[in-house]
Formats: structure tokens, sequence, C-alpha cells
């Protein structure tokens, strides 16, 4: 989590109109730990905002997007309807008017896809169709499309909207652990799973720590036609986290440590205020995106 | 087709044939007591000894036990006395293998009915009896040995050079002008014909390596002139050419070999036996041909047949091809299905009754599936606890249980054991694999000083004296049992919990003579309604390739559970073990492979196995009698699960009976096996049509169902019959009243209990465990009326219930980073302040 460090560095080692400390004074050792201090606040809260709001933002213009791009492939009857459909692409629109959320979900549960919105687990059928449905979204995190549903009741209507049509379900149950599953679905009958994660006691909106399912049926499902992937990597289950992110951490990190040698070369030659106009951009872009790895890192239903 | 007037016309059948057997043989009506057929002729042979003409002259009695409504690979007990004694004994008697024996019973299964009234298509003849090899259809040699030539009895046809055929033809060669040859060809069904004179014009079940063992036997009598075999018959389904099934009538014809007739002095005609009574020829030495099997077919061997008129019952697919109506599944118990069997058409085939079907499903499994309403009743064999609020009462319906089955031979080829005992400990030391098995698994930790295989265990020796106690095999050491969930294994395993000594065994205690429990299974809990496969140990195979490259481990192999008790039965029936430690290179691939050993050899089977003791009635397969109070030891006939009911004990009216193993320990006449087969059913909340239908199955097979027999509707052996008197006296009023309160839905649902829908998921380990599995196209409540216990039979599990799937790391993530973020901000403001206190800012 040293990813702001050069800002602190920045401002310990403003210069020049104060008394200079030296080495080995009390001072000194004072300065050094409230700049750690500072770098270390400055880091979590940074990744905070990030999980909270900015990452809300990118929620927000990812699904304006995806919705354009899915309105376009509806209308054009591209939209996909089953098989193996790329991680990624938008598959359905899941609206809960209850809870006024509208949603394209994205096909895919790995941590990344649910940075975009709520994902379908790829060995289900699409939402809409017959047969058991699952969609997982976010708690609290990156929009939190998902953060209401455990407050739907039984009855209340989700709407999902897929390549062949639109289904109303209707909420059966909040299942949580323990529960006894609800009845298998036959015939044309569906059941579409949402999936998401709840907390307890003080702070339980930022806390999303156990796995809730909520269960709408409907009566009447669209065909799903066969092709399903047999399973889904662990990144993909609930709950889980997607190691495979790792290596772009490691770049994410090199390009920060590339940046603050950058700075700190800089300000030998160039007035402060001239390298931070050109560097502060470069910066919250680098760390907006090194959060978007971290993210990759935690528990996908966040 | 008329049931009764075909019982009927097979009786009068039975009685012309007596009557018109030849004239030599004096006949006796047919005994018609019962299911069991006797008959008793008078045969004779005439031949020549050093010029003095004699008469051999033998008052037989031929008994089955069973002819009526067979089911396929039914086994009949055949018995004799009075025949000549045999001689030159092979160790196998099935097919070509006891040819080389002299006097032995021939017998077989031919297409027909002995009755010269009826068309020449329906009648019996040796065209029509089934051999599997083509030796045993035909002789040929030179014309000066040709000993049927002299035959007494022969017509003119059959002592020409070629004779069994007019001409022959040209698939069988041709025959030089010094020898003779006589053949049988095989009428199959539907008028083709096969010469049966060498290998390729034989019928395709005939051909070598196919998937059945020969039926037809060549079997021993005493020299007390007594003797019995066990014959297995086969249907169209198995035998396609015979085609014997309720449509086509066939026979079991049993030709007491006497020797041929001679109408003058030839040598060879006059043989008589070159071995004495009694004798073994195991190295399948020559014997004389004039009194030994080949020649079954000549007029002196076949006019002293008996034929028994058999009758095939309906087959298991009738109610799928002539139902009426969707058929209502019920589920569960395995126990049931030979019930089944004879109850379904008694359903489906009724209009005025529901089309009732029964599939075989992990008590457990059937029992959820009621209770989420998909299927209307379950079929189970104890209590349940009730996981919602709708109240379940329980209709006793079958009386039956598990046996040990087994296929023992007597060392020396003295015959098989008919009798066994086994106790709580010896089936312990069989299901925790705690014999070695061979001589690779004595480097099994723990097991290096434990008896090879059970036959090598003084404890079994010492209850079972008189077997091969110097051979051990790797089928002797171990008990072909069930690899799926259900209540047999629950029942065992509750016998084996209620042993001090089984348990203490378990628990690591040797028995008296040193063995010691498989350290994999030591301290196991039981009771377990799947028994597991713990052991891990792969054994080390230096020099072995093929099992060097297959490692795997070698205990369970030797165990190998199946999925139904069915295959088990069957298994036993061909004595041909479950154990897949065979290991094989497929010299194309170069892949290893373990298979399943070869079945085995007459003369040195030792194989355990558990069935329903249904299933072993059908087949008849021996049964062995297990341990109650202690040196008890009690058969499973119905005295020993009248004994069992004795000791059951009786809660809620709507419970099943209890009976306890605690109980049986006490009792000297109670079978440990016994178990109670249940209809399981709501009493409140099931829909008016389902409980209608589950209410007449109930009042039907309590009453017209319990009526012992062979017939549709009826119950076959191997059951108790459920009696409104006796020791059944209680059931019976338990199932009346049950079966109301299901009609009624009288039962009052529990207020407390939230409402529930439990299921069954497939064990689909695609899914993440939160998630059930999406429902296959095998959806069992949509009553397709094919039985697909397979499919449904692998889920195991209960009940699913959300898994708890929780992450520490999301639970404290966010505020802990937000006050570390907070903390620090307010250290590194403290540390500006003090910096700047000091002058330095």
């Amino acid at each position: 989590m040293t990813t702001l460090a050069f800002l602190g560095s920045g401002s310990r080692k403003r210069p020049v109109t104060r008394t200079a400390i030296r080495a080995g004074e009390p001072a000194e050792t004072i300065a050094v730990t409230s700049s750690a201090f500072l770098m270390l606040a400055l880091v979590s809260l940074w990744f905070v905002l990030q999980a909270l709001a900015l990452g809300g933002l990118s929620e927000h213009r990812s699904q304006a997007l995806l919705y354009s791009s899915f309105r376009q492939e509806l209308a054009a009857a591209t939209a996909p309807t089953g098989g193996v459909i790329t991680p990624g692409t938008p598959v359905a629109l899941v609206s809960i008017p209850a809870l006024g959320v509208e949603q394209v979900v994205v096909e895919g549960t790995a941590s990344g896809d649910l940075l975009a919105g709520p994902g379908h687990l790829r060995s289900t059928p699409l939402p809409g169709q017959a047969g058991i449905s699952v969609v997982f979204g976010r708690a609290s995190t990156y929009g939190a499309p998902f953060s209401e549903i455990t407050s739907l009741r039984v009855g209340d209507e989700v709407v999902a909207q897929n390549g062949q049509g639109s289904v109303t379900y209707h909420v059966a149950d909040i299942r949580r652990a323990g529960d006894p599953f609800p009845a298998a679905p036959t015939g044309t009958q569906g059941r579409l799973t949402l999936v998401t994660a709840e907390g307890s006691g003080a702070f339980s909106a930022l806390r999303p720590s156990a796995a809730v399912y909520v269960d709408a049926t409907a009566d009447k499902a669209l065909p799903a036609p066969g092709g399903l992937p047999a399973g889904v990597p662990a990144s993909e289950q609930v709950m889980a986290s997607d190691t495979g992110a790792l290596p772009m951490l490691v770049l994410c990190l090199a390009l920060l440590v590339a940046l603050t040698l950058g700075v700190s070369a800089a300000r030998q030659r160039w007035s402060t205020a001239l390298v931070w106009v050109i560097a502060a951009p470069v910066a919250i872009a680098l760390s907006w995106s090194t959060s978007d790895v971290v993210m990759r890192l935690l528990p996908n239903l966040m | 087709m008329n049931r009764r007037m075909m019982v009927g016309a097979t009786v009068l059948v039975a009685a012309l044939g007596a009557v018109l057997v030849p004239a030599a043989s004096q006949a006796q009506p047919a005994s018609t007591s019962g299911v069991a057929w006797s008959q008793t002729h008078d045969l004779t042979r005439d031949y020549t000894v050093g010029g003095v003409a004699k008469t051999d002259e033998r008052h037989v009695t031929v008994t089955a036990s069973k002819r009526t409504d067979l089911q396929a690979r039914e086994r009949i007990n055949v018995s004799w006395s009075g025949a000549h004694p045999s001689g030159a004994r092979a160790a196998n008697p099935y097919g070509e293998n006891g040819m080389n024996q002299e006097y032995p019973v021939v017998i077989m299964e031919c297409r027909g009915l002995d009755d010269a009234s009826l068309p020449a298509d329906q009648q019996l003849s040796p065209n029509t009896c089934w051999t599997s090899t083509w030796g045993q259809r035909t002789t040929k040699g030179p014309t000066s040995t040709a000993a049927w030539l002299h035959d007494k009895y022969a017509t003119d046809a059959d002592t020409q050079q070629v004779s069994g055929v007019s001409t022959l033809p040209a698939e069988c060669g041709t025959l030089p002008a010094t020898f003779s040859e006589h053949i049988t060809p095989f009428d199959a069904v539907g008028a083709k014909t096969f010469s049966g004179c060498n290998a390729d014009t034989m019928p395709p079940e005939a051909a070598i390596g196919s998937t059945d063992p020969p039926n037809e036997l060549e079997a021993f009598t005493g020299t007390d002139g007594k003797g019995s075999a066990q014959f297995e018959v086969r249907s169209d389904t198995e035998n396609a050419s015979l085609g014997c099934s309720h449509t086509v009538a066939c026979s079991l014809v049993v030709v007491p070999i006497m020797g041929l007739s001679c109408k003058d002095t030839n040598v060879f005609c006059n043989q008589t036996g070159a071995f004495a009574p009694g004798s073994s020829n195991f190295e399948l030495n020559g014997v004389n041909a004039a009194v030994s099997p080949q020649y079954w077919w000549s007029a002196s061997n076949w006019r002293g047949r008996f034929s028994i008129p058999l009758t095939f019952g309906l087959p298991p697919s009738t109610c799928q091809l002539l139902g009426t109506g969707v058929p209502t599944p019920f589920y569960g118990s395995e126990l049931l299905s030979q019930a089944a069997l004879q109850w379904s058409p008694a359903y489906c085939l009724r209009k005025d009754r529901f089309n009732w079907q029964d599939n075989t499903m992990p008590d457990d499994a059937a029992f959820a599936l009621m209770q989420s309403g998909q299927s209307a009743a379950a079929e189970v064999s104890g209590r349940r606890s009730a996981d919602g609020p709708d109240p379940v009462g329980y209709a006793p319906t079958a009386v039956t249980g598990f046996g040990i089955a087994y296929e023992i031979d007597k060392p020396d080829n003295a015959g098989e054991v008919t009798t066994l005992r086994l106790n709580a400990r010896l089936l312990a030391k069989l299901l925790t694999e705690s014999y070695p098995a061979s001589t690779m698994g004595l480097a099994h930790p723990g097991l290096s000083k434990n008896p090879i295989s059970l036959n090598l265990d003084p404890e079994f020796r010492k209850l079972n004296p008189g077997l091969d106690t110097s051979h051990f095999s790797e089928a002797a050491s171990t008990l072909l049992t069930l690899s799926t969930a259900s209540d047999v294994i629950k029942t065992i395993t509750d016998y084996i919990a209620h042993d001090p000594e089984a348990m203490a065994f378990i628990d690591g205690k040797a028995d008296p003579w040193g063995m010691r429990i498989n350290p994999s299974y030591k301290g196991i809990k039981l009771p377990v309604s799947t028994w597991p496969l713990l052991d891990t140990w792969i054994p080390s195979t230096p020099g072995q390739i093929c099992l060097k490259n297959n490692p795997a481990p070698y205990l369970p192999k030797v165990a190998a559970p199946v999925s139904s008790l069915r295959l088990i039965a069957t298994a036993t029936l061909l004595s041909w073990p479950n154990v897949q430690t065979v290991c094989d290179t497929d010299p194309t691939t170069g892949l290893y492979k373990l298979g399943r050993i070869a079945p085995q050899g007459v003369g040195s089977r030792f194989m355990l196995g558990v069935v329903t003791l249904a299933d072993a009635q059908r087949y008849g397969l021996r049964v062995a009698s297990l341990q109650a109070a202690p040196g008890k030891y009690v058969a499973p006939d119905n005295a020993g699960l009248s004994g069992a009911l004795a000791v059951a004990k009786h809660g809620d009216p709507f419970d099943p009976y209890t009976i306890s193993q605690a109980s049986i320990r006490k009792s000297s006449k109670a079978y440990p096996g016994t178990m109670v087969v249940y209809t399981a059913a709501k009493t409140h909340g099931l829909n008016a049509a389902d409980a209608k239908k589950v209410a007449q199955f109930i009042s039907v097979s309590s009453t017209e169902g319990q009526q012992a027999g062979r017939g549709n509707g009826q119950l076959p052996a191997g059951y108790l019959p459920i009696k409104d008197s006796g020791v059944t006296k209680p059931l019976f009023a338990t199932a009346a009243k049950v079966g109301n309160a299901i009609r009624t839905q009288s039962g009052k649902p529990a207020a407390t209990t939230p409402p529930k829908t439990p299921t069954v998921p497939a064990n689909d380990s695609a899914l993440p465990t939160g998630v059930d599995a999406a429902p296959t196209t095998s959806t069992p409540a949509t009553g397709a009326p094919v039985k697909t216990p397979v499919v449904v039979a692998t889920a195991t599990q209960p009940v699913a219930r959300t898994m708890p799937i929780t992450s520490d790391l999301g639970g404290v993530l966010l505020p802990m980073l937000l006050f570390v973020g907070l903390a620090g901000g307010v250290v590194a403001g403290f540390g500006r302040i003090a910096l700047r206190a000091r002058g330095r800012r």
C-alpha cells in the first residue's frame, strides 16, 4: 500500500523558509513518523474513497456504456442467448421496480467482471431462461448494485430482459446459510437467484461478509439453449477472489515507483508547482487503476 | 391373453405329456400341488454284456421347485432320485465342460411343449433344445465305432451315414465315406434353423465368449441315485434365438442318461461305465460314449425325458408397453423390487386402478422427494424426521429384508455349501477390508498378521467347518455391497453396532485369534447409510509395470461396491465377483486399466454379497444364517422374519415399527436382517388425486398383494405375507389405518415449523456450493414411464441447505481502512503540530 508515497514525501520536503531539520535530532523522528502516518492515511482513505465513491462513478459509466451497447444488440437481435459467451459482454437487463434498480448484467462473475455491474454465473441459464439462473452483484463497493436486495419482500417483482424477451419473476424467499433450498423448477419454470453479501452489527453496510441469496421464480420462462460451460473456475464462485490479478498489480506498483523516482528527479530541475501540475493527473490515474486491480484481489461480492 | 386359460392349458399339456411318454416308460401324473412339479418314469436300458442280454431298470422321480410365471434368469431347483449313479464327475457341469461324464442327468431349456396334439412348430424336439456349443449337437466318427447306429429305438433315418438332417448342409463340409455323422440342428424361433455342425453354424448367443455362461448342464447323480441342480432359465431377453417368453411356451427337459439301448451286440453300443460310480474326472479323460451325455438326443435317451412345461411371467417392460394412463411413480427401497415386478401389472393393466410405478432410489432421497411433493409416496424402511409441516403416515407394505448370499464350493468337488453361518464381527471384518486379499495386500500396514481371506479366518472356520482352508482369493476376502445410500446398509451396520465383540474389533481390539481391523476403518462410527471406502493404501509393485503405471488403492478395488442390490444378485448368480484388480494393457494405445476378474470356476467358487431376500428367492441364491442371540443363528426364512416382528415395537400409530437390533440380540428366533418396507405419504397437504392413488395402493397391496404366489398381483417368495392374523396382525391394522388417514388427509399439520420445501440436488460440483443445481431433463416428477433409478440414485444428500459462505476479509476491510486512514491522519496532524511547537516550521 505504498501507492501514494510520493505525495507525502513531496509535502515533507517542501523547503526553504523553515529551519532545516538535521539528522539525529528528535525533530527528525517526529517528522518521519508523522509523514509515515500521513502516507498510511492517504493510501487507506484513497482506497476507501475509490471503493465507495469513485468506483461507483466507474460502475455508472460502465453501465451507461453497457446499456447503450445492449440496447443496440436487442434492437439488432444480436444479443447472446446461450452457449459460451465472452466474459464482460452484456447479457441481460435486470430491473427491480421496488428498489428502483435497473442494471445491465454482464457475463461472468469474477471479481473484475463485477466492477462493471452485476454478473451472470456462466454455468447457469441466462436470466429469463428456464432453469436456475444465478446473478452476482456487489453489496458495498463499486456502485453496490445489490446493496438493497435483502430488503425485498416475497412477491416483489424482478424483471429480466434478455435477447429472447422479458420475464417477470416474483421474489420467493431470501436465503441465508442453513435455509433449505426451494423446490427445483420443472418444465418451463425459471428461478432467478440474486446473490450478494451482507454484514452484521455496526457499520453493517460497510462489512459485507456472508453470502445471501434472493430467489425469485417465474412459472413461464423462456426456453434455454444448451451448450453451457459445465463449470466455472474457482475465481467465479461465491465470495471468490481473482489471484490472476497479481501480475497486473506488480506492473501497476512498478509504474508508481517509476513515477515517484521521476517526480524526485524532475524536482531537481523544475519548480515544485510545475512538476505537480504534470505529475498529479498521472498519479491519480495510476492510483485509480491500481485500486481497480486491488479490487480484483478482494472477494467478488464486496 | 387370458392367463388362466394358458395356465390351465399347460397343466393339461403336462398331464397329456405324461400319458404320451413312450410305452417303455410307465408314467405317473404330474403333481400339481403348489408351485412344485414332480413326475416319475420307469426308465430301461437293454444291452448285452458278455453275450448275456440285460435290462437296466430305474424308477426315476424328478421334482422341480417352480415352473410358472418365471422371470428372466430365475433359477429352478431340480432334484431327482432313482437315477443311475453317475461316474467321472466333472468339476464344471455346465455346457461342454460336463460332456466327459458317465450317466449324468442332462437338463436343458427347450422351446415348445411335449404335446403331440399341438402344431409341429409348438412342439418340443431335440432340435428346439438349447446347447451352447456345437459339440453337444453333432457327433461324427468312423462308422465302425458309431454307437448311435445300433440304437434299438432309432428310426431307420437315424441309422443312416448322415442322420438328423436329410442331406449334409454345404456349410458342414464333407464327410469321408467311412465316417458317420449325426446332427441335431437348432430350430430358432421364427423358423430359422442353424445347422449346429461347427462353431460357425451356431446361433449368435452360442458364440465363443458370449456374455452369458451356458445354462444347460450335465448334472451328477450320487451313488444313492439322488441328485439336484439349480437351473437358470433364460427368457428371450437373454436368448433371443431360443425365444422363451410369456407368449412362447417352453419346457425344461430333464434327460437322465441311461445309455443306449442296443439292437445288436455292437461293443461300442453295449458299453457300460469306464469309471466307478461317484468317481471324479477332473482331467476330463475320455469316457464311454454310450453312457455319456453325448447321445442325449438319441431315441434311447430322449424317450426317457421329463418335460416340465414352463410359463414365463409378464416381463418388466409390460407396463411401459401396455399400461393405461400416466404412471404415478413411487420412489424408494430396492427391497420392494421383486414384489413390484409382480404387482405393477395388476395396476397398470386394470382400468379401475392407477398406473403404479416403482422406482429404486436411496431411502433418504425418496423420502425427501415425497416431502417436497415431487412424488406421491416413498417406499422406505424406517422412520425419518419430518422436514416440513405436513405429518407423514407409514403403512407397512412388505416384510422382507436383506441377506448375505453366498456361492461357495466344498473342497474336492463335493458340491456346493448349503448352510453358512455368519456373525456381526465377520461382517465387520469383511466390510472394513481387514482381510489382505492377496500376498500383495499383506504389505498393507496393520494387516500383515491377518488371515488373507475369510475362509482362512479361524473364527469363520470354527463356525463353518469343512470348507476350503488352503487357498485364498480376493473374492473370498470381501463382501460385495452397495455403493449408494440405503436403509439396508444402515441395518447391516446397526447390526454390527449392537454386537459388543464386533465393536471391540472396530475400536482396535484384536479378535481371539489375533486379527486386527484395517487401521483406515478403526473407530468408525456406526450405523451409516452409505458404506465409505476409506482405505487409500496403494501397493508398491516394483516388478509389475501395469500396476506400477496404474496406481490405485488396492483394497477398495477388491471391495468394488456396486449401485444396486440387483447387480449383486446377478454377480452371485453367475459367481462372478466384482473384484476390479485385473490390470490390463491395451497394446494399441499403451494405456493401462484395472478391470474385473474372471467368473469363478465351478468347484472353487467363493463369493459373498448383500442381496434382498426376494432376489435370493427369485434367483435361487443361498443366504447365510446370521447370529441373533449369542450362539443362536437364524435363517432368513418366514420363521426368522416372524421372529423379528415379534420383538418389534410400535409407538405412534402412524409411525413405523422399530425392530431394534438390541432386542434381536436377546432373541433366538429373530432374523437380524429383517426389514419392513413402508409406504410413506403425507396425511395432510397431499392433493386429492394423489391421496386417492396412495390409499388405493395401500389398500390393494396390503390385501390382494399379500397373497403368496407367483402370479400377477401376488406376493413373491422372500416376503412374509402381512395377514390379519398372527404376528403380522398389528401391521395389517396399521396399514388400514394409515391408508384411511391418507385418503381423507386427516392429519394435523405441525403449527410451529415454518414452511420449507427441501429438495434433492444432484451432486454437481460445477456449481458454487451455495447455488443448487439446475434441473436436468431427469426431473422425476414428470412421470416418464421408464424406470430411471440410476439417474436419481446418485443423489444421496437428503435435504439440501444453503451453505454458509463468508469472507472475513470482506467483513473487516473497509471499516479497518477507514479507521487506519483516520487514525493515521490524526497522528500525522499531531506530528505537524508538535514540530510547529518546536518552532521548526
